[in-house]
């Protein structure tokens, strides 16, 4: 008996220290993993909105799409803080070569693309990952549904495929077609200066 | 002294933990695709190596047998996770890039194997010895697979162009395939040095 009860005590204790040291070392690390992530975020919108002040802590609007999924606008409000300048959202592209690939992308308000961003994919490295270079990214800057069609060549659009990689560019590329498709839709909802997180005083500090 | 020069370096070479005792393939094959990633792994591996070590062996006494493996794993599982939240807040990129492979290093067998097969029967320092000469030993190897495979599979080292523009990537040196090609001929030439050697 005394031995079991030696396993239980000598197991717990160990089990306690561990538990002691994991929690000590969660409280260290826990505002630069938050640190990070709100970085990953700056840096795709300073991608995707080009020029513009943006802060993905204030003056965002949370929305439904029509399938019930949520979104999170980031918006940039104009300089004089009664319109919006530019808005950037996650779209998804399920259909990619290996799993999802998410993508952030800016709209200015006429509608044009301010660019696109591959927030993670697992794509081919070599091949489908391309779509991750500035330029393939690039192509899409100032496009906007009026005068692109989003389709890739090969299928008769204007967006350029990557060489041995098609199935990417052609996920990539629907999946913003979707998304600009989506802003024309709700673009009032959008652009509506009224609502939505207010600009915090300390707006403009982070870029 | 001398017997602890040899506990190190009987990890780099004579017991190097991939290419002699073909431990620890599954991070191995998994994150080599270049050479950086192959040394992050390895120094992520290593450092857990050396403190799971490191407690294990001055614990070995207090340790009941029969719950000895769970007590290695409760220790290498803390480690591992403390290595895993570190380099999310301060090596972030890094971490993004190895992603699920920096928790697996749990299961990784080389740790818990230099535990049971080592640092339970053997003093602190020793143990301690042990740890640092196999994870430089695993690092070397996977620096080495990782360096291959960046080379061969995009004509880059370290991100760095190196066979210049005229060379044609061979792709598949990068995707997993690759892995196990590497992998197969670094052992080969490993144990042909080893027979030249007359060991």
């Amino acid at each position: 008996m005394t031995s079991t009860w030696r396993l239980v005590a000598v197991l717990s204790g160990i089990c306690a220290v561990a538990g002691l040291a994991l929690a000590g070392v969660y409280e260290v690390t826990k505002e630069p993993i938050a640190y990070q992530k709100k970085l990953e975020v700056i840096r795709s919108l300073e991608a995707v909105l080009p020029g513009l002040d943006t802060d993905p802590d204030s003056y965002f609007l949370d929305m439904q799409r029509e399938d019930g999924s949520e979104v999170r606008v980031f918006r940039s409000p104009a300089e004089d803080g009664n319109a919006v300048a530019g808005a950037a959202f996650q779209v998804v592209a399920p259909d990619g070569y290996s799993g999802n690939i998410f993508i952030m992308m800016g709209v200015f308000p006429d509608g044009k693309l301010g660019g696109i961003e591959i927030l993670s994919h697992a794509e081919t490295p070599g091949l489908g990952n391309l779509i991750e270079d500035e330029s393939w990214k690039g192509i899409f800057k100032g496009r906007s549904l009026d005068d692109t069609n989003f389709k890739v060549k090969k299928d008769g659009g204007d967006i350029d495929q990557l060489t041995g990689a098609t199935i990417s560019p052609r996920a990539v590329s629907g999946a913003v077609e979707k998304g600009l498709i989506w802003f024309k839709d709700n673009r009032d909802a959008v652009l509506d200066a009224s609502v939505g997180e207010k600009p915090a005083s300390t707006f403009g500090e982070t870029s | 002294m001398s017997g602890y020069v040899q506990e190190f370096t009987k990890g780099l070479w004579k017991e190097n933990p991939v290419f002699k005792m073909v431990l620890g393939l599954c991070p191995l094959l998994a994150v080599t695709n270049t050479a950086i990633n192959g040394i992050a792994m390895g120094v992520a591996s290593t450092f857990v190596l050396v403190c799971s070590n490191t407690v294990v062996a001055s614990l070995r006494s207090i340790i009941p047998d029969k719950v000895r493996i769970p007590s290695f794993i409760i220790v290498i599982a803390s480690f591992v996770t403390i290595v895993d939240l570190s380099m999310n807040a301060w090596a972030h990129q890094l971490h993004k890039t190895l992603g699920l492979f920096i928790p697996l290093i749990v299961v990784n067998c080389l740790i818990l194997g230099r535990s049971e097969a080592f640092a339970s029967r053997n003093p602190v320092l020793r143990s301690l010895v042990d740890g640092i000469g196999m994870g430089v030993g695993f690092t070397f190897a996977l620096f080495l697979l990782g360096a291959v495979r960046e080379v061969l599979g995009s004509g880059k080292l370290f991100g760095y162009e190196v066979l210049g523009g005229a060379y044609n990537d061979v792709l598949v040196m990068i995707l997993p395939p690759g892995a196990f090609l590497a992998t197969g001929v670094l052992l080969g030439l490993f144990n042909y040095i080893e027979s030249k050697r007359g060991v």
